[in-house]
């Protein structure tokens, strides 16, 4: 399956306050990208508009799979969805009264998924066993690592295609965020998935990263063709000097 | 007074069989408001248009419980109608929507109190069927035989709910509306479509439990007023959306009502605002709840 995400031009606003100033970007078949930038600077705000919660008042979304262009600008969420994308949200938003096991279920709601629902839910324990020690436990109760996990697995429950990864490394201890990131690095690997994730942890994010875009006042300010490209420009240095510790 | 342990044993046991009663006819509302968070006031007068739902089609020839069976689509569909007033009007809105819900309910309920008056009078109404007015007579004691298919079926829909909502896709999806819709949305569920067929669902048991209101006692046009404390309380108690703790809140507040009887029957319509208050004020997330 050939996947192509081609992010132009997108403008975004709450009220008066402009979060997003024309943001373009490119994410190829298998490749993964980090979209890099420091709080308030639009990296949440592009990923909402990738699936479809928040609309951008200018500027074009067009994911094309197989040949078949979708403009992601005028589908509903749940159209993504259903194309075979999949948003692990910032906060996480898991549902916290509902088990493990719930959430995981509730994964694979889209029809595509449901088929595969025994398999995906065998390899997510395989990835994460903390998760099947705990698949009776309320999602709400557990320590914020294992919940990151979980929204992971829940994420990949949909069999998607494309990945959206909003901020894993938030709330987490260094070592939670190195795991959580690696974690993400492998599961590309073994599902061929295609990755787009914001962070804001350039040292993590740059482990799994092909390439990469760093973003400024919702606008691109640099775009690094390959991970020694973006590591070694003087861009992220000089927003990352002193935040780059571990 | 001497203790009667006799007095007391009858009071338990006819408690316990009006407990799964006053069970069946609260799940509904532990799907529309302990999962769904929408304030449906109007939850009783929907039972008792069940119950005359059943009157009529029991005037026509059929049995009561058949009856229930016949209206329940129709209830479903109503369910989904009310749904889609409240949301459109008050619900996508936002904000106060609780408040303003609250008074949409409370309205709807007067609305449907004056059309069943319009309808049917004022008058007492009452089915008969084999299985009402018989007793099964287990040593001295009688028990009705209406209260056991009371009971039996409060166990059935009991259990049809709690398989529905824990084994199936939508099922789930209901559980979990409430918690997050947004994220709900991200997994390809629409939260709308959702609440709606959920509420459809727990108007569609009203048809059912109308026609054991009309089969365990006769009705009049304003007995949901006794029933708004003793459904709130039952779903309060067990813990908002818990199918099995609906089942064992209702069997409290049925053994509490018997046994209260026994030292003054004029206390126990309190009984179930009493209830909700010590369980509001002792553990409000119910004794079931999450």
């Amino acid at each position: 399956m050939a996947l192509e995400l081609t992010v132009s031009g997108v403008e975004a606003s709450y009220g008066a306050v402009r979060a997003l100033a024309g943001v373009s970007l490119h994410v190829g078949n298998g490749e993964t990208v980090v979209l890099l930038g420091t709080n308030g600077n639009g990296k949440s705000t592009l990923m909402k508009c990738l699936i479809g919660s928040v609309r951008p008042t200018a500027g074009m979304i067009t994911l094309n799979i197989d040949g078949a262009a979708h403009d992601l600008t005028r589908l509903t969420t749940e159209e993504i969805v259903n194309l075979g994308v999949a948003l692990v949200p910032e906060g996480r938003r898991l549902f916290p009264k509902l088990t493990v096991e719930e959430n995981l279920m509730l994964g694979a709601y889209r029809s595509a998924a449901r088929a595969k629902i025994a398999d995906n839910i065998a390899l997510s324990y395989e990835i994460f066993p903390v998760l099947k020690e705990r698949r009776t436990q309320l999602a709400g109760t557990m320590s914020g690592g294992q919940q990151q996990m979980l929204a992971i697995a829940r994420a990949l429950m949909s069999s998607p295609t494309l990945l959206l990864v909003d901020e894993p490394s938030v709330g987490l201890s260094p070592l939670l965020v190195s795991q959580t990131i690696a974690a993400i690095g492998d599961l590309k690997r073994r599902f061929g998935l295609t990755v787009l994730m914001a962070e804001q942890n350039f040292n993590q994010a740059l482990k799994i990263a092909d390439r990469g875009y760093i973003i400024v006042h919702g606008e691109i300010a640099y775009e690094g063709k390959s991970r020694d490209e973006l590591a070694n420009n003087a861009l992220i240095k000089e927003l990352y000097l002193g935040a780059a510790a571990h | 007074m001497s203790f009667d342990f006799e007095l007391l044993r009858d009071a338990i046991v006819f408690g316990l069989l009006l407990g799964c009663f006053y069970a069946a006819v609260s799940l509904g509302l532990s799907v529309a408001f302990g999962l769904l968070d929408v304030p449906h006031l109007a939850y009783p007068a929907f039972l008792v248009l069940g119950s005359y739902g059943t009157y009529m089609l029991y005037t026509l020839g059929f049995d009561p419980l058949v009856a229930g069976v016949i209206l329940t689509p129709v209830f479903f569909v109503l369910g989904i109608l009310m749904y889609r007033i409240y949301y459109e009007t008050f619900e996508k809105r936002g904000a106060d929507s609780g408040v303003r819900g609250l008074a949409f309910f409370f309205g709807v309920m007067f609305i449907i109190e004056v059309a069943i008056i319009q309808m049917f009078g004022v008058d007492q109404r009452t089915v008969s069927a084999s299985y009402i007015g018989r007793s099964l007579e287990i040593g001295e004691m009688r028990i009705p035989n209406r209260l056991i298919v009371a009971f039996i079926v409060a166990l059935v829909i009991a259990a049809t709910l709690y398989l529905y909502l824990s084994r199936t896709f939508t099922g789930r999806a209901i559980r979990a509306v409430a918690q997050d819709e947004g994220a709900l949305r991200l997994m390809g569920a629409n939260p709308v479509a959702i609440k709606q067929w959920a509420f459809g669902i727990a108007t569609a048991t009203l048809a059912l439990a109308g026609a054991l209101l009309i089969i365990v006692a006769p009705i009049e046009p304003t007995l949901d007023r006794a029933y708004i404390g003793r459904t709130f309380c039952v779903v309060v108690m067990a813990g908002l959306g818990s199918m099995g703790g609906t089942l064992i809140a209702g069997i409290i507040l049925g053994v509490a009502e018997e046994v209260v009887k026994i030292y003054g029957a004029s206390w126990a319509p309190a009984i179930s605002f009493g209830l909700l208050l010590v369980i509001l004020a002792v553990r409000p997330q119910g004794l079931f709840g999450r």
